[in-house]
C-alpha cells in the first residue's frame, strides 16, 4: 500500500520553477549602481593599509594627474617607490638640499615630460597629493617644497568624502 | 472536440524566455565589477605653495576693488587669524585679528574659525584668498580641517584659494 503511494507519488513530482523575474531585477539593479560607479572616477586609486587619507567636506573630484603618494612607510611617484619614511622622516630628503633628491630629480623629469607634451598648458600642470593623515607639516613640507622646486606649485589634495 | 480545445489552450500559453544567457552575462559582469568598485569616494582640495611671480598687468584694477589675504597660523595651542592687505596702517584689519584655542585634544575649532573668517567674508566678499601657515608639528589631518574651514560655512563661500606655507624664522 505504502508502495504504490510513493510510486503515485513520484510519478506526479513536477521539479519546481526557479522565479527568475525577482532575482533579475536586483541583478539589474546591482548592475546599474556598479556601472555609474565604475564611470565617475577618472582612475583608479589603490589605497593600501598604510595610507589613512582624512576626511574632508570637499566636494570637486580629483582629474588624472601625477600622483605623489606619502604612505607611514614610503615616498611614492605612481607606483615607483622613491624614498623610504622612517618615525616620519623621509629618507634622503634633507630639507637643506632637496633639490639633490631622487624624488626631485624624477619630478624634474616628469616636467620636462609635461612641457613637451603638445596641447597641454604646462603652468596648468599640477600633482595629485595622496598624503597618510598623520604626517605632520614637517614632513609633508619637505615633499611639497621639492614639487613645487621641480615646477610643480599646484596640488589637487586626495581626500575621503565626508557627508554633512 | 475535447483535444481540439487543449491545443488552442496550448497555443495560447505565453513563450519564455530563455533567461539564461543574460544571468551568464550578469554572473560574469557583476563580479568583475564589484572587483574594480570603490566603496570610499575620493575627493580634492585644491591648493598651492607660494612661488616668486611677476604682479599681473590688472594689478592697479584689483587695488581698487578692496581685497583682504586672510592668513590662518596654526600654533601648537592656539590658531592664530590676521589679514593683509595693500591699505598700510589699515586699522580695520587690526581689529579682525583674533587668537583662538585650540582643544584638549588639539583640535581646530571649525565652528569658531569658520565664524570669524564668515565675519571677515562679510566685510571684505570680494576677497577670497587664504595664507595658511600651520606649525611643524601640526597633523596634514588639522591642515585639511583648515582648509576645510576656509572654503565655506554654512554654503556660504568664504576663502577657498588656500596657499600652504612654512612659517619664516
Amino acid at each position: 500500500m505504502a508502495l504504490t503511494k510513493r510510486k503515485r507519488l513520484s510519478r506526479t513530482f513536477v521539479p519546481p520553477k526557479l522565479m527568475l523575474t525577482s532575482m533579475m531585477d536586483m541583478f539589474t539593479i546591482i548592475l546599474i549602481f556598479l556601472l555609474f560607479s565604475f564611470s565617475e572616477e577618472p582612475e583608479k586609486l589603490q589605497l593600501g593599509k598604510d595610507l589613512e587619507l582624512p576626511r574632508s567636506t570637499a566636494e570637486v573630484g580629483y582629474q588624472k594627474a601625477l600622483k605623489i603618494i606619502l604612505t607611514k612607510n614610503e615616498l611614492r611617484i605612481n607606483d615607483e617607490v622613491m624614498a623610504q619614511v622612517q618615525d616620519h622622516k623621509i629618507v634622503g630628503l634633507e630639507p637643506q638640499d632637496l633639490k639633490a633628491s631622487a624624488f626631485f630629480q624624477r619630478l624634474k623629469s616628469s616636467r620636462a615630460q609635461d612641457v613637451d607634451q603638445p596641447g597641454t598648458a604646462p603652468e596648468a600642470s599640477h600633482v595629485l597629493f595622496l598624503c597618510d593623515k598623520s604626517h605632520s607639516f614637517k614632513t609633508i613640507n619637505n615633499v611639497i617644497k621639492t614639487a613645487g622646486l621641480a615646477g610643480y606649485p599646484n596640488f589637487q589634495f586626495g581626500v575621503l568624502e565626508e557627508k554633512n | 472536440m475535447a483535444r481540439f480545445s487543449r491545443k488552442i489552450r496550448q497555443a495560447e500559453e505565453e513563450p519564455e524566455l530563455n533567461m539564461i544567457p543574460i544571468m551568464n552575462m550578469f554572473m560574469v559582469l557583476i563580479p568583475f565589477l564589484l572587483m574594480s568598485a570603490s566603496f570610499f569616494h575620493i575627493k580634492a582640495i585644491n591648493t598651492s605653495i607660494p612661488i616668486h611671480a611677476e604682479p599681473p598687468a590688472n594689478s592697479i584694477a584689483q587695488k581698487e576693488s578692496r581685497k583682504i589675504t586672510v592668513v590662518l597660523e596654526i600654533h601648537p595651542d592656539q590658531v592664530r587669524i590676521s589679514a593683509l592687505s595693500d591699505t598700510p596702517n589699515d586699522l580695520k584689519l587690526t581689529a579682525m585679528e583674533t587668537v583662538l584655542p585650540r582643544g584638549s585634544g588639539k583640535e581646530i575649532s571649525v565652528a569658531a574659525v569658520s565664524q570669524h573668517l564668515l565675519k571677515m567674508k562679510q566685510q571684505y566678499p570680494d576677497s577670497d584668498t587664504m595664507i595658511l601657515i600651520p606649525d611643524e608639528d601640526v597633523t596634514y589631518h588639522e591642515i585639511v580641517r583648515a582648509m576645510d574651514c576656509a572654503r565655506s560655512y554654512e554654503s556660504e563661500a568664504l576663502f577657498p584659494n588656500v596657499v600652504l606655507s612654512g612659517s619664516l624664522g
